[in-house]
């Protein structure tokens, strides 16, 4: 069954392997999988390749740094699973001290009430293209209530190039859209998938 | 109801469960059989949606999932919209 599961899980595109193999063939293993499920992992690994690429769309954006980090403010076009869209605007700052970082993010989503996120990150080990951190996250709600959880959480580092690629190019002088065409004409990343 | 994503959803709105245990309650609550491919593509789709995140896990290899405030919002919505139209269905074919 191991095996079985290894090879269904090949199907798959590598960042979703990244993501869900570990996971994915345990659940293969705990299942007593039929040849209908085997036709429907293809099909989903399929799926997943092909999706087309629904790209968020950066309406303004403004970047600056700051010591040990940055500052990023932006309003985003998300589409939505029913060809509408919704307008996220957020500013965002991060600073990173070497084996810890703090982010701060405060955003609203359609026009409704901000929320503020708090982040305290521990760096971890990096096991190719992901990162394993200890975080302890702050939600700060806007009925005044503070939920805190804290997490182990996998950091995508090829989304910490694309930032950096964003604010580059924002210092180079580029406009949000210029920066939004270049990054959906370079990208078959999952991030904006 | 056999959309796998809003079946994903539902299940996770009574407590955090990992993937097979979905699987057996989705079958439980909506009689469907969701095969892993298809489970797994909801679950991709959702935690893209920022509809569901991945929880700590103290099993190591199961990876627990949990509903994002954005997620019971969205299934609430689509409930009540199946409500309507499961209320107006029946009110008409009492009425036929």
């Amino acid at each position: 069954m191991k095996k079985l599961a290894h090879w269904l899980v090949r199907l798959y595109p590598r960042w979703w392997q990244a993501r869900y193999a570990q996971e994915f063939e345990v659940l293969l293993e705990d299942t007593d999988v039929t040849l209908c499920d085997v036709i429907g992992i293809v099909q989903s690994a399929l799926e997943v390749r092909m999706k087309p690429t629904n790209l968020p769309r950066i309406v303004d954006m403004a970047c600056r740094d700051i010591p040990h980090g940055y500052e990023l403010e932006s309003c985003v076009e998300l589409p939505g699973a029913n060809g509408g869209s919704t307008l996220v605007q957020s500013f965002y700052r991060e600073i990173d001290l070497g084996d810890t970082y703090v982010t701060l993010s405060h955003s609203s989503r359609g026009g409704e009430p901000a929320q503020t996120i708090l982040i305290n990150g521990r760096k971890g080990e990096v096991d190719g293209d992901f990162r394993t951190d200890e975080t302890e996250m702050l939600i700060l709600h806007i009925d005044g209530t503070i939920e805190r959880t804290e997490q182990t959480v996998k950091t995508w580092l090829k989304y910490r190039a694309i930032v950096d690629r964003v604010r580059d190019k924002y210092r180079s002088g580029q406009s949000a859209e210029d920066i939004f065409r270049q990054i959906r004409a370079a990208s078959d990343n999952p991030l904006w998938s | 109801m056999s959309d796998p994503t809003l079946l994903v959803l539902a299940s996770l709105a009574d407590g955090d469960k990992h993937g097979y245990a979905m699987m057996e309650d989705i079958e439980r609550f909506a009689g469907v059989r969701l095969g892993p491919g298809t489970l797994y593509g909801a679950i991709t789709r959702l935690e893209q949606q920022g509809w569901i995140r991945p929880l700590k896990s103290a099993e190591d290899r199961r990876q627990p999932y949990t509903l994002s405030a954005d997620g019971r919002r969205h299934l609430e919505e689509q409930l009540s919209e199946l409500n309507q139209i499961v209320r107006t269905g029946l009110k008409r074919l009492r009425h036929a």
